[in-house]
């Protein structure tokens, strides 16, 4: 199924380019704020931001930039957030898109648990129009993460909540942020039993927290690392900070991947703490991440983050979209303890 | 220091020669980071003790080294002295003492610290009492220095322990383009280039102030970070929380509730400009009520109580600092970005533009704008005699500090003797 350009479809077997990984042709006009794999079918799905344009969606869909897409688990339908406040459900099937959920500011993130759809908060049916629950937050919601029964979003002011979904949801907790900077985004991860066990934790300053909910010993169990740094583990020179954009955990590994505004991406392992590989940089920043559903492919969009503000901002400059082949890189180290 | 436990106990075999704090009156001890191990037994496996935490290691390590409870030690640079500071010299009341000497020492002879110095906390500004101020107030210095060097994201909130530091305005890149957009679609660029220039000037000038660290600022950070208020993240914004804990003379009631947010906002965004969150009303309200943009100068305390908007929205209300025990150079500073803000959008910020750059560059330089802490610095170096308590005073005059009771004050500047 064709998902993007006005024109061809999957360009899988489009141009290589640097370091092996595949280049998806025909990518967006404008930033790539999201990316996410279809669960059954592998396929990619990129959403633009910016612009009322769309050329990738095939019908106007929204005025004002996406955020944040995600699909349903049947592969069948797939959900826009916007910045038009609106959310919406576009059929694959019928090629119909239909609003389903209304918010008083933009939107920045949706998932999707079984038959609700969350967004930013409010729990909505898509099969009516109110919403079924609304959760205040406190602060503008920076970004979140749904990995069914756990929720959890992290918000301006270094608020972290924690949301659980069973019955009916509820707040569970409020964390005290491990970070000192601004969050920018979270992920979560399951443990062995494929339960969602904690989360990571990005910020603006090059430095991702692992968090687990309960955890035995949180002193020893949770802990920070930085990435996304120009010197490395050097610090005795000043040395360039970026943001982590995105990080994205391997479905099968529970290994992680983190993207940043350097423009490169990484692959940890948290249980051995220790970093698996770094990329090459490449010259925009990476600003979205996702595995398939069986990790085989890691994609990886490359496009401006606006992280140096709007000086740097050139429309002309070419987005890209990555297919890495993940099955090897990602496999976890043995534990040192 | 540590409290010695022993000593607690009345049982303390090194008597004057521990190394511990042997307090007066058996209380006392400093505030210090929870979340500690408290691994009471030696036998704990200590392996993973250097890898995942230098928690038992606190007697030892240099309390300049600090970093709170906040952040981890991190595994993955296994370098680096920063990384061990989970404890620290100044903090830490009761418990964990046993690691003392006896057993710990034999086991910590990885420990690669320096002698251990017991009183090297004398070396910064800072009593017994309140051990850790010293270090924490370092740690923020430090924290800034990076900050400014690594050209990260300027717009972000801050905190070291807890606390959010005020001054520090969170934004993020997605905020920020959508106000490009909306503002390009509408021609108005020029408004969202002169509001970005404004609010990183403000950053810069925050970040200075703190790394330069005049006694002044030193004096309101520690009564922010000794006073914790609740996060301003859980209040329902617009409330005073963040500084309405602040003891010294701090006229921020009129901060109140979210109304003023609502309404006279910031041009930046049409009303709705919050980001998801269903309790923003609008981008303005969200950024000014927890942080104070327009107060990052002189002492952050001196919050004015302006809850609605940037200093360039709406001819602002603030006062200048009210705490003029902060010397007027505070207000000196205020008055100045007044007239600049009240003069409004568009309405040529001559000293913003002269600075050219996109600000979100390494540029060592502070601020030409005016408002950096240099103009701060001039009469705060010295306390006034007025100032001073009477015990300050007699620790001046006294040969000797006392341990436990060093002013946290300048001296005045006649005590002085050349």
């Amino acid at each position: 199924m064709s998902l993007f350009g006005a024109t061809s479809g999957f360009g899988s077997s489009g141009d290589r380019c640097l370091g092996n990984d595949v280049e998806v042709t025909s990518p967006p006009d404008d930033s790539i704020s999201c990316l996410a794999f279809s669960p059954p079918l592998h396929l990619c799905f990129q959403i633009l931001i910016m612009g009322s344009s769309f050329t990738l969606l095939p019908k106007q869909m929204h005025t004002g930039p996406v955020l944040d897409v995600c699909w349903s688990d049947d592969g069948s339908k797939v959900f826009t957030a916007s910045c038009d406040k609106t959310a919406k459900m576009w059929d694959l099937n019928s090629n119909q898109a239909m609003q389903i959920a209304q918010h008083e500011g933009p939107i920045k993130a949706i998932h999707w648990i079984k038959d609700f759809s969350v967004s930013s908060l409010q729990f909505w049916d898509t099969r009516s129009p109110n919403p079924m629950m609304s959760l205040q937050m406190p602060e503008r919601c920076y970004c979140a993460d749904v990995v069914y029964p756990m929720a959890v979003v992290a918000t301006a002011e270094r608020g972290l909540i924690v949301y659980q979904l069973e019955n009916q949801p509820s707040e569970f907790r409020r964390i005290d942020s491990p970070l000192k900077h601004q969050h920018r985004c979270v992920a979560i991860f399951k443990d062995k039993q494929n339960k969602p066990t904690g989360f990571a934790l990005g910020s603006i300053e090059g430095r991702v927290a692992i968090h687990y909910i309960n955890p035995p010993n949180p002193a020893k169990d949770n802990f920070t690392f930085k990435c996304h740094r120009s010197n490395g583990t050097n610090t005795a020179t000043p040395q360039d900070i970026y943001a982590v954009n995105a990080i994205s955990f391997h479905p099968v590994h529970g290994t992680l991947a983190t993207v940043g505004s350097d423009g490169r991406f990484s692959f940890w392992d948290k249980d051995a703490r220790t970093k698996l590989k770094t990329s090459e940089q490449l010259d925009q920043p990476i600003t979205a991440c996702c595995f398939n559903s069986n990790g085989n492919i890691f994609a990886y969009a490359s496009s401006y983050d606006w992280s140096k503000g709007h000086e740097y901002y050139n429309p002309q400059k070419k987005n890209y979209i990555f297919l890495r082949n993940a099955a090897e890189e990602l496999k976890p180290r043995n534990k040192k303890w | 220091m540590p409290v010695c436990n022993f000593f607690l106990q009345g049982r303390c075999r090194y008597g004057d020669k521990c190394w511990n704090e042997h307090p007066a009156g058996g209380g006392g001890g400093g505030g210090g980071g929870g979340g500690y191990n408290s691994n009471n037994s030696y036998n704990s496996p200590a392996q993973q003790q250097p890898r995942g935490g230098g928690f038992g290691n606190r007697v030892w390590v240099n309390p300049s080294q600090q970093k709170g409870s906040y952040i981890q030690p991190s595994s993955f640079s296994s370098h680096g002295t920063e990384e061990w500071g989970g404890g620290g010299g100044g903090g830490g009341g009761g418990g964990e003492n046993d690691w003392g000497r006896g057993g710990g020492g034999g086991r910590r002879d990885n420990v690669s610290f320096s002698a251990p110095n017991r009183f090297s906390t004398l070396g910064t500004p800072s009593t017994f009492e309140r051990g850790g101020g010293g270090q924490q107030v370092e740690t923020i210095q430090m924290d800034m220095d990076i900050w400014e060097s690594s050209g990260q994201w300027g717009f972000s909130c801050y905190s070291s322990f807890k606390t959010p530091l005020s001054g520090f305005t969170d934004l993020s890149p997605e905020e920020l383009r959508l106000e490009y957009l909306s503002r390009s679609a509408s021609g108005e660029v020029q408004i969202y280039v002169n509001a970005i220039k404004e609010l990183i000037n403000q950053w810069r000038s925050r970040v200075q102030e703190l790394k330069v660290m005049n006694p002044a600022t030193r004096t309101a950070l520690l009564a922010e970070i000794n006073n914790p208020a609740p996060q301003a993240s859980s209040s329902d914004f617009g409330s005073a929380t963040v500084f309405g804990s602040a003891t010294d003379g701090m006229e921020s009631k009129g901060f109140g509730a979210p109304a003023p947010a609502a309404s006279n906002t910031f041009s930046f965004a049409a009303p709705s400009g919050g980001f998801g969150s269903l309790a923003a009303p609008g981008f303005g309200s969200a950024l000014a009520a927890p942080t104070q943009p327009p107060s990052g100068f002189g002492s952050s305390i001196a919050a004015a109580p302006n809850a609605a908007s940037f200093s360039f929205a709406a001819p602002s209300t603030n006062k200048p600092a009210a705490t003029s025990g902060f010397g007027s150079a505070s207000g000196f500073n205020f008055t100045s970005t007044q007239n600049a803000g009240g003069g409004g959008f568009g309405s040529g910020f001559g000293r913003v533009e002269g600075l050219g750059s996109s600000g979100f560059g390494k540029t060592a330089s502070p601020p030409a704008a005016g408002v950096g802490s240099a103009g701060g610095a001039s009469n705060s170096l010295f306390s006034h005699e007025s100032n001073t308590t009477p015990e300050e005073l007699n620790q001046f005059k006294a040969k000797r500090f006392t341990l436990g009771q060093i002013p946290l004050k300048p001296p005045p500047v006649d005590l002085l003797v050349v």
